[in-house]
């Protein structure tokens, strides 16, 4: 299957498996998504997920060493990204296609000005001269909410709010048409969040980027997302726009999810976690990768692997008790 | 009654910049059996204040009282009694268990450092507390390191409450965790509240999990109390302006009813030697040169508390 025109990125049946210590871990197992162009798209899901991997596994930079196969199609408008050879790679990563870690206090590189930082990029991808790449740099900086005169400061002379600004910066330097965003705000405080994500959803409007915002929080997504993927196990468990999964929580563990938060605006007795725990990816259930957790399980659900389910819309779920 | 009373705490640290203001001038009461929620950023200073109340941490100036006793500078003795009566859980269940003591080795500790316990005791003790804190008898033998992060926060209560405590601070108890368990955490430290009596003071940078559990809330901003009331009220009728936008700032999942966002400014200023006045002051939308007056908590209205000079005009009071 190609890509379509209306989506920037494809992903069909992506599957990702690692080795380590003579072991098989299933990180991705099947994922299908689809980013329209100009959309925003919450990767949601608890650690091990598997989240970050569908984020490396597009751009390519899935651990050499410890990836034991990857399968499937990533389109990137008409190119499958898994058989673009390197050399093309390299001009689209921090060209059209970048991405903002999670920790932004290991993403930048502490001996390098933070202006030659975001120069590095420009000089490398738009074929510009080192004082022109500085002189967009600088613009860069201000459209981050960082003054100009900061520019030949180091990483260590910023705070973290301040840091995740200028990762911001070095990722739309070269003005992708994609931002993968990977928990970029975790590691702040709310009031520094709620800048961030602000910055990020003005700058995402008024240069046209679509972006992937990878989160444990549905409260992130809800802010800035018009779409939305559930990952569980490495498997979309469903997904849909922002209203189809909010409104409407379907799978039994996106309903757990919003069921195990505790809501700021409702005080409620009693939490209702989700029983036990995600299983282990190197030795994944037979049946549905939920069951065992899912209080609407079946003897079936044990048995036979779920399939997709159109619920209407763009709304999907991976469930055969809906 | 109140179980712990702090008045004008303070704990300053030296640095090679100046003097570290990190809790300035704190002052409140926790009553027994409820939960005061203590929010703020980080940096703020909460978790210095709550190591100071246990004495984890030496105050610089100030009193602590425990069930009505000043407990400010406890003797060794004392110390030792206060240890079994005050207990810390701590934010990281990775490295606040020691990777080298077995599930069962860690929860015995406290039990036979308190020399109450024969050894057959100890065991039945630990066992017991298992069961309490929700951690499979066939974990008794486990290292930290086999263990996932539910479970050694698990650990981590059943170590706390081995001595049946009568105060506990919960310093970002389920900061670390995933949502899921999370909710498992904070449904356990609730029933072990009500079914042993404990009084919390729950450290969180996190309003949504502090509005669930707490009674009362004490917000922080660089070292001082910026407002405190009963949780309901606080959250219904916040009236600082740092707790407006801290509440405004945080993402919900209700995607129709979207409150207006409060952005702050800049960031949270530095705690070293700190000028007198109000230290939001260079972040507030309503900063004006009153502003550079000392100002302190005063009751607005009835049991709620707030620090600001200008709160009857900005609440339309």
């Amino acid at each position: 299957m190609a890509g379509n025109s209306e989506n920037l990125l494809s992903i069909r049946d992506l599957k990702v498996e690692y080795s380590s210590g003579g072991k098989i871990i299933n990180a991705v197992n099947g994922v299908t998504l689809d980013l329209p162009k100009g959309g925003a798209l919450g990767l949601v899901g608890e650690t091990g997920a598997g989240k970050t991997t569908i984020a490396k596994a597009i751009l390519q930079i899935l651990p050499d060493h410890a990836t034991r196969s990857v399968t499937g199609e990533i389109f990137f408008e008409d190119r499958d990204l898994l058989k673009t050879p390197e050399e093309e790679l390299q001009k689209i990563r921090g060209g059209d296609i970048s991405m903002v870690f999670q920790d932004p206090m290991t993403a930048l590189n502490p001996i390098m000005t933070v202006g030659d930082q975001i120069a590095e990029g420009i000089h490398l991808h738009q074929n510009k001269t080192k004082t022109e790449a500085r002189q967009e740099a600088i613009r860069m900086l201000e459209t981050v909410g960082i003054s100009a005169d900061r520019v030949d400061e180091y990483p260590y002379q910023f705070s973290g709010g301040m840091k995740q600004r200028v990762v911001i910066a070095i990722a739309l330097a070269c003005a992708p048409q994609l931002l993968i965003a990977d928990e970029p705000t975790t590691a702040l405080d709310v009031t520094i969040q709620a800048q961030v994500l602000d910055l990020i959803r003005n700058l995402k409007e008024s240069q046209d980027t679509s972006l992937i915002l990878i989160t444990h929080d549905l409260g992130v997504v809800a802010e800035i997302c018009d779409h939305v993927a559930v990952i569980y196990a490495g498997e979309v468990v469903e997904r849909g726009t922002l209203e189809e999964i909010f409104d409407h929580p379907t799978h039994p563990y996106t309903v757990g999810l919003f069921g195990a938060i505790p809501e700021l605006h409702k005080k409620v007795d009693r939490l209702s976690p989700i029983a036990g725990l995600p299983p282990d990816p190197t030795d994944l259930p037979q049946g549905c990768y939920f069951a065992p957790r899912c209080p609407r399980a079946t003897k079936a659900c044990a048995e036979k692997h779920p399939s997709v389910k159109h619920l209407g819309g763009t709304h999907y779920a991976l469930c055969d008790q809906i | 009654m109140a179980l712990i009373e702090i008045e004008h705490l303070k704990k300053y640290f030296p640095s090679s910049r100046g003097t570290v203001h990190a809790v300035d001038d704190v002052t409140f009461n926790i009553e027994e059996g409820s939960t005061m929620g203590l929010v703020g950023e980080s940096g703020c200073g909460k978790s210095t204040l709550g190591r100071t109340i246990i004495h984890l941490l030496e105050s610089t100036d100030g009193v602590i009282r425990f069930n009505g006793e000043d407990v400010t500078h406890p003797s060794k003795h004392k110390l030792r009694e206060l240890r079994e009566n005050m207990q810390i859980i701590f934010q990281d269940p990775y490295s606040s268990l020691n990777p080298r003591m077995t599930v069962m080795d860690t929860i015995m500790e406290p039990l036979k450092l308190s020399k109450k316990f024969s050894k057959a005791e100890l065991q039945k003790e630990a066992d017991k507390m298992m069961d309490l804190a929700g951690i499979e008898k066939r974990l008794r033998m486990s290292y930290p390191h086999e263990l996932d992060g539910g479970r050694r926060q698990r650990v981590g209560i059943a170590r706390a409450l081995a001595l049946n405590p009568k105060f506990i601070v919960c310093d970002e108890p389920v900061s670390a965790l995933d949502v899921s368990i999370q909710a498992q955490i904070l449904n356990l430290l609730m029933d072990l509240q009500h079914e042993r009596k404990l009084t919390y003071m729950f450290v969180t940078h996190d309003l949504s999990v502090v509005r669930h559990i707490s009674s009362h809330i004490c917000v922080m901003y660089l070292g001082q109390m910026v407002e405190t009331s009963e949780t309901d009220e606080l959250f219904e009728r916040p009236m600082h302006p740092y707790t407006k936008a801290l509440l405004s700032a945080i993402p919900t999942t209700d995607i129709h009813n979207r409150t207006e966002r409060i952005l702050l400014k800049g960031e949270i200023t530095s705690p070293i030697n700190p000028k007198p006045g109000c230290r939001f002051a260079a972040r507030c939308p309503y900063a004006d040169e009153q502003c550079a007056q000392p100002v302190g908590l005063h009751e607005v209205t009835p049991g709620h508390f707030v620090s600001c000079c200008h709160v009857k005009e900005i609440n339309d009071l």
